[in-house]
């Protein structure tokens, strides 16, 4: 029991008992049943004495039977979604709705410290997101770089070439800096009141401020947007519902995913056209499909098309229709004649009357809902994301990846502080 | 790295300074804040001094010219830095002796040759001051030349720093010299310390008197090395000449100073850039010219005949003109037409080519805007090989058969160049005036250790030659493979049929190693790489081992975009192969081999193993690259073995922020893979040997006090009981000696296996060669082992064998390779992450060998 006070001192101690599940669960796995209550009826008090809503509380208890097994470090599966939507109170409400923006501006490299012009800006993008909603609108342009210092056009054409590929010269997308800089203060601040956080990658941090100042140099308008960092905003996110710091590593490989890279409606039109990933735009996007991915799904929130690019997984027949399924082993079981590939042979013919949306989630297939599926495979999926299913390999990565570092820091944790 | 890289490597070290065309007027005197420096420096103490100081003063002294190189300089620091740490007296198994007695004795001649000096020699170095004082170093070093009390004597000077071999009379010399303009300048020499022979200061000083002495033999210096450019070869059929030339240093080797000398080619393209304008102008017209043009011309290095200066492009000014002024240094506008004319004799004659702009390294300490170049083209010529030369086989071969000297030919190219040095008056003249002599080429003894059987699955093979064993086991079943069910292969409509044909294959052969491989889901994709991702993104689920993927070309995204995906976002083993590959018909059977030996590892399989005595064993392979996207990240690749028999790995990356290449996530790394040697195996290692790659010039003593104290508080925290004993070596594939046998009275590539543990090792290390590859053509390069630290107190014959083992251990050539096995799986890993992935690969890989 004297573990109790020294939980608090770690910041474990959570509003809602629920929410501490997934954190503590190590913890409640090495206490015994009495040690349990009575840990349970602690937080109730804390939580009390911090004013929140103890409502809930009451219908999470079934919450805790699985934990009730022995030994066992509790996988994410544990959170269980349908609680979720229950919890998403009134805090949590603002967050959601709240409004951020991502913005990033591309440069033709970084040139030497010695030099007046560190960066020549040559593209920008810009997204509107909230939790709830998803992108709600977004904001693109080229930029014209201005004149590149004498001597060092290798250097940008090499820095170009090796990532965004924008022409360094002669490339007629490019608008003023001045236009491009007022068009993106009517995006992000269309009606007078006070000026929205813009917030970008940290390692862009240094790149896009300097890049917004010398645009506005250039333009003469004069407004200081306030530009914070996207890892603090996850922190703070994060934080806010968790009441817990979480760890540098997760938020690095939260959002440095390469799974949305070639997702549809992500880049630019140019940079689609020209088959380009560095795009300032898809920089924005791909930070918004992260954060909805891992952040809005532990808020229960059901993703939409505007959360992460749906219609890929759900219309990729459209997309790629050449893409077929040869049933490669029932072809040589035809030639061979030989009897060893049957596995493969049935699960093949419910593929091939399934679109290749459906055979995803393995556990729809087996369900065997065939061909309706179009469509609802992506509800379906969705579903079994928020109910974590083990099967879901894509979506609930990010998840898998929280998860299982918080029980093996957790369980690190209880064993110290136990023995 | 390509021939293009590697000259622009070697070009930027250049700092063209007092002679260069056109500069920008933009910072009139650097020169002071240099001189400046000196003097701050050497005022300090004994040893520090040389260490900081010895890059500008001795870089400087060596020529009249003053054109000297900071990194040069540096090269020169780091070696001598590395000298400075004597890592073998804390090993007292290896004080007294270091040489291992096994094997067979043979024969080696050696590229090195004695350097005699009298016993007593000694260097002289002086300080010399000026009064009133003088910023320009020319001047300085004008006005102490010309005086009598020195003039014939042996003498190095840098404008602030003077070395004699002979002491003058006084311990303070006052000299005045009139200026031109009239004035008296007074100039104070005084005696600042006498160095042995044995001070690294005077290493340096020899390395200058030699750099000297190739001048005189008419040799140009460019980046590091020296070439002649009388002597070309000359490659007509793809407009190429090579320059002959060599690699000299002088160092303290294990008993004495040797000279060493390698031979080095540098490629020139017979074009000038005007020329290669014009033939493009030619051929694409005049619309969009200038932007192709720029295009292709951008980051090439020039060289300029009329000062033998190389340059990079990074700029072409379409504005300026031959015709048009610029600003000398002294203020006075001259054209650049008159210029080449006053200063070197040449007439342009191309009025109206536009000028390239070359950025000049800046100088240290100076914040001063960047300085440029203009040069015209008509007098600039390519240089290096281009990547679309690189990737021309008949222009590669026919290069490669002009350099790649065979040993005979390197021994005739030495014995030529000491001829020359000996022969040369002025060159003669040179070295006696210093007191020194040059002596014979240095042969010595090395042995070879017995070749190694490869253990197979109940079967033991002797292979006919240890570089290629691919047929002696032809007909062996590999010791273990994990059945390969559920499986996909992704390909394109044109390469389905391939790829059917090539899966029959692969079945087969797969089903005579012993790797048991089910039939693929086969999955159509169109031609490019979002639809592979995409369906790569799609079709794979947990139960999948393995995609293939056929890529329609060897367009790098496809692969890029793959394996980012399935080495981080989605862990599965991925195998790509080109269609193209495919499509050779004849040599099906052996790309199936190579295929499936790859796809067993990538499933965490093993193929073979060698006789390891020790029980208990870890080897640990380090290898560090920088990232190909973001410079400052480096990517720090760890591989350990995990069993016994050295045939499973642990592998893992990691990569750091860092600016410098040293490892700083090494405690990291070694807990993780104890643990997984625990978990295998009940207990903890006995004894862990790490080989650690990639360590440049000047690194060792970073290594010693920052890598081997993690390594070691690493092993010790793992165990509470008993701690496992650690050793560290340093493994460099790049070394200066050289080693042939003697053979018929000609001299050949000495046998694999062959170790040299005396004369070219150094005293105050415990160091090693090994040859552990065979070069089909050319010289081999042997591989250089330094142990740096060393509990385990293995005799040096059995760390000499055990290496040798290691290097027959690498899964993805059925051979023995140049490295130990776990520095090449962590090179090969470094690679991938480097070049592809850029963020760190799944930990659920680590156990599988995923990046083959």
């Amino acid at each position: 029991m004297e573990k109790i006070p020294e939980l608090r001192r770690r910041g474990l101690p959570v509003a809602r008992v629920a929410d501490a599940i997934p954190y503590c669960s190590a913890d409640w796995a090495l206490l015994r049943e009495e040690e349990k209550e009575k840990y349970a009826e602690m937080a109730r008090e804390w939580r009390a004495a911090q004013g929140k809503d103890s409502g809930p509380s009451e219908k999470q208890k079934p919450v805790f039977t699985p934990l009730r097994r022995p030994g066992m470090l509790v996988p994410k599966q544990n959170v269980s979604p349908p609680d979720m939507s229950t919890l998403s109170l009134k805090g949590d409400q603002a967050l959601l709705g709240g409004i951020f923006y991502f913005l990033n501006i591309f440069s033709h490299g970084e040139l030497p410290p010695h030099c007046e012009q560190r960066f020549l800006p040559c593209e920008i993008g810009c997204v509107k997101y909230s939790l709830q909603e998803g992108i709600m609108a977004d904001f693109h342009s080229f930029i014209n770089p201005g004149e590149i210092p004498r001597g060092f056009r290798f250097h940008c054409q090499a820095a170009s070439d090796s990532s965004h590929k924008i022409p360094i010269s002669n490339f007629e997308r490019g608008h003023n800096q001045a236009t491009v800089l007022q068009n993106l203060y009517r995006f992000i601040h269309p009606n007078p009141g006070n000026w929205p956080p813009i917030y970008c990658k940290s390692d862009d941090r240094t790149r896009v401020n300097w890049c917004l100042k010398h645009m506005a140099k250039a333009s003469e308008i004069r407004q200081d947007l306030q530009l914070l960092t996207v890892e603090d905003l996850v922190v703070g996110i994060y934080q806010q519902k968790f009441l817990k710091e979480p760890s540098k590593t997760w938020i690095r490989s939260l959002l440095d995913v390469a799974m949305w890279d070639y997702s549809s409606n992500t880049r630019c039109k140019w940079h689609e056209e020209n088959d380009t990933l560095f795009c300032a735009l898809a920089v924005c996007k791909k930070i918004a499909y992260c954060i909805s991915n891992s952040l809005a799904t532990l808020f229960g929130i059901q993703l939409t098309e505007a959360h992460v690019p749906l219609q890929d997984y759900e219309a990729s027949n459209s997309v790629t229709p050449k893409m077929v399924v040869l049933d490669a082993g029932r072809y040589q079981k035809l030639r061979v004649g030989s009897s060893g590939f049957s596995h493969f042979n049935s699960a093949n013919q419910e593929q091939r009357s399934n679109t290749p949306i459906g055979d995803y989630p393995s556990r729809a297939k087996i369900s065997g809902q065939n061909s309706s599926v179009r469509g609802r495979g992506i509800t379906r999926l969705l579903e079994s994301i928020s109910n974590s299913s083990s099967n879901i390999h894509k979506f609930s990565n990010c998840d898998t990846s929280l998860s299982s570092y918080m029980s093996q820091k957790d369980g690190y944790k209880s064993s110290s502080s136990l023995s | 790295m390509s021939g293009r890289a590697r000259v622009k490597a070697r070009g930027i070290a250049r700092s063209p300074r007092a002679t260069e065309v056109g500069r920008t007027q933009a910072s009139p005197l650097p020169t002071s804040v240099d001189l400046s420096n000196n003097e701050a420096s050497s005022s300090n103490g004994f040893l520090g001094t040389s260490r900081i100081s010895t890059n500008d003063k001795y870089g400087i002294s060596s020529g009249d010219a003053g054109s000297t190189s900071v990194e040069r300089g540096v090269k020169n620091k780091q070696d001598f830095m590395d000298l400075s740490i004597c890592t073998r007296e804390k090993l007292a198994h290896v004080t007294d002796c270091k040489t291992g007695s096994s094997g067979i004795p043979v024969k080696l001649v050696t590229n090195l040759f004695n350097l005699d000096f009298p016993q007593d020699w000694q260097l002289y170095q002086y300080h010399v001051t000026y009064v009133p004082d003088l910023a320009s170093r020319r001047l300085r070093i004008a006005l102490l030349y010309s005086h009598s009390e020195l003039s014939n004597k042996a003498k190095a000077f840098d404008g602030t720093i003077l070395f004699l071999s002979q002491k003058l009379e006084e311990k303070v010399t006052e000299l005045s010299s009139e200026t031109q303009r009239g004035e008296t300048i007074k100039m104070t020499i005084t005696l600042k310390r006498e160095l042995p022979s044995s001070s690294p200061v005077c290493i340096q000083v020899f390395n200058i008197i030699f750099r000297k002495i190739l001048k005189k033999l008419s040799m140009y210096q460019i980046g590091r090395n020296f070439y002649n450019p009388s002597e070309p070869v000359e490659i007509p059929q793809h407009k190429l000449s090579l320059w002959p030339g060599f690699a000299i240093s002088v160092s303290y080797f294990e008993s004495k100073l040797l000279f060493s000398a390698d031979v080095s080619y540098k490629v020139l393209r017979n074009e000038t850039v005007l020329e290669f304008m014009t033939a493009l102008c030619q051929r694409t017209g005049l619309s969009g010219f200038a932007q192709t043009c720029e295009k292709q011309l951008m980051g090439l290095i020039v060289l300029t005949r009329y000062n033998n200066r190389t340059y990079s492009i990074d700029d072409i000014d379409w504005s300026v003109k031959p015709t048009h002024t610029f600003q000398k240094r002294d203020g006075t506008e001259i054209t650049y037409v008159d210029y080449y004319k006053q200063q070197y004799d040449i007439t342009v004659s191309d009025l109206n080519q536009p000028m390239l702009v070359s950025l000049l390294k800046r100088k240290r300490n100076d914040n001063s805007e960047a300085r440029l170049a203009h040069l015209i083209p008509e007098l600039c010529f390519l240089t290096g090989l281009t990547d679309q030369a690189t990737s021309n086989f008949q222009l590669m071969k026919a290069v490669a058969e002009k350099t790649r000297l065979p040993p005979s030919g390197r021994q005739q190219r030495l014995a030529r160049l000491v001829d020359n040095i000996q022969r040369n008056t002025n060159a003669r003249f040179e070295l006696e005036t210093w007191g020194l002599h040059f002596g014979s080429q240095i042969s010595l003894t090395g042995r070879v250790v017995p070749s190694e059987k490869i253990l197979m699955q109940d079967h033991i093979c002797q292979p006919v030659s240890a570089a290629d064993w691919s047929k002696d086991i032809r007909t062996c079943k590999i010791l273990n493979a994990q059945s390969l069910n559920t499986w996909l292969i992704l390909c394109s409509d044109r390469t389905e049929y391939v790829a059917e044909s090539f899966l029959n294959c692969l079945r087969r052969v797969a089903g005579s190693m012993g790797f048991n491989v089910d039939y693929p889901k086969i999955i159509k994709v169109q031609e490019n790489p979002a639809a592979f991702v995409r369906a790569v993104q799609q079709y794979v689920d947990p139960d999948v081992q393995l995609v293939m993927c056929i890529l329609p070309s060897n367009q790098k995204t496809y692969y890029d975009s793959i394996k980012k995906y399935l080495s981080s976002d989605c862990p599965v083993p991925s195998q790509c192969v080109l269609a193209r590959t495919l499509n050779k018909q004849g040599m099906m059977m052996s790309i199936a081999t190579k295929i499936a030996m790859q796809m067993t590892c990538k499933l965490g399989g093993e193929l073979w193993a060698v006789e390891i005595p020790l029980k208990s064993l870890m080897v640990v392979g380090i290898d560090v690259c920088k990232d190909a996207l973001s410079k400052d990240v480096m990517v720090v690749g760890c591989v350990a073995s995990v069993n016994p028999g050295i045939t499973r790995w642990f592998s893992r990356c990691i990569l750091q922020r860092t600016m410098t290449d040293v490892a700083d996530c090494l405690k990291v790394f070694m807990t993780g893979a104890l643990n997984k040697w625990y978990k295998y195996n009940h207990d903890l290692p006995a004894r862990i040997i790490v080989y650690r790659a990639g360590v440049g010039d000047g690194q060792l003593k970073t290594l010693v006090e920052y890598e081997v104290p993690q390594l070691l508080s690493s092993v010790a925290g793992s165990s509470s009981n008993t701690s496992s004993r650690l050793s560290v070596i340093v493994v460099r594939k790049k070394c200066m000696p050289r080693f042939f046998t003697e053979m018929n009275r000609t001299v050949q590539n000495p046998p694999l296996g062959t170790v040299v543990d005396s004369e070219a090792t150094r005293n105050e290390w415990y160091d090693f060669y090994l040859i552990s590859q065979v070069a089909c053509r050319g010289t081999v390069s042997p591989t250089y082992y330094n142990v740096i630290y060393d509990d385990n107190g293995l005799k040096p014959d059995h760390m000499q064998r055990l290496t040798f083992k290691l290097c027959h251990l690498y899964y993805n050539w059925p051979g023995i390779v140049s490295v130990p096995a776990p520095c090449q799986y962590a090179h090969k890993l470094t690679f991938l992450v480097a070049q592809s992935i850029h963020k760190e690969p799944s930990l659920e890989l680590a156990n599988h060998l995923f990046y083959l």
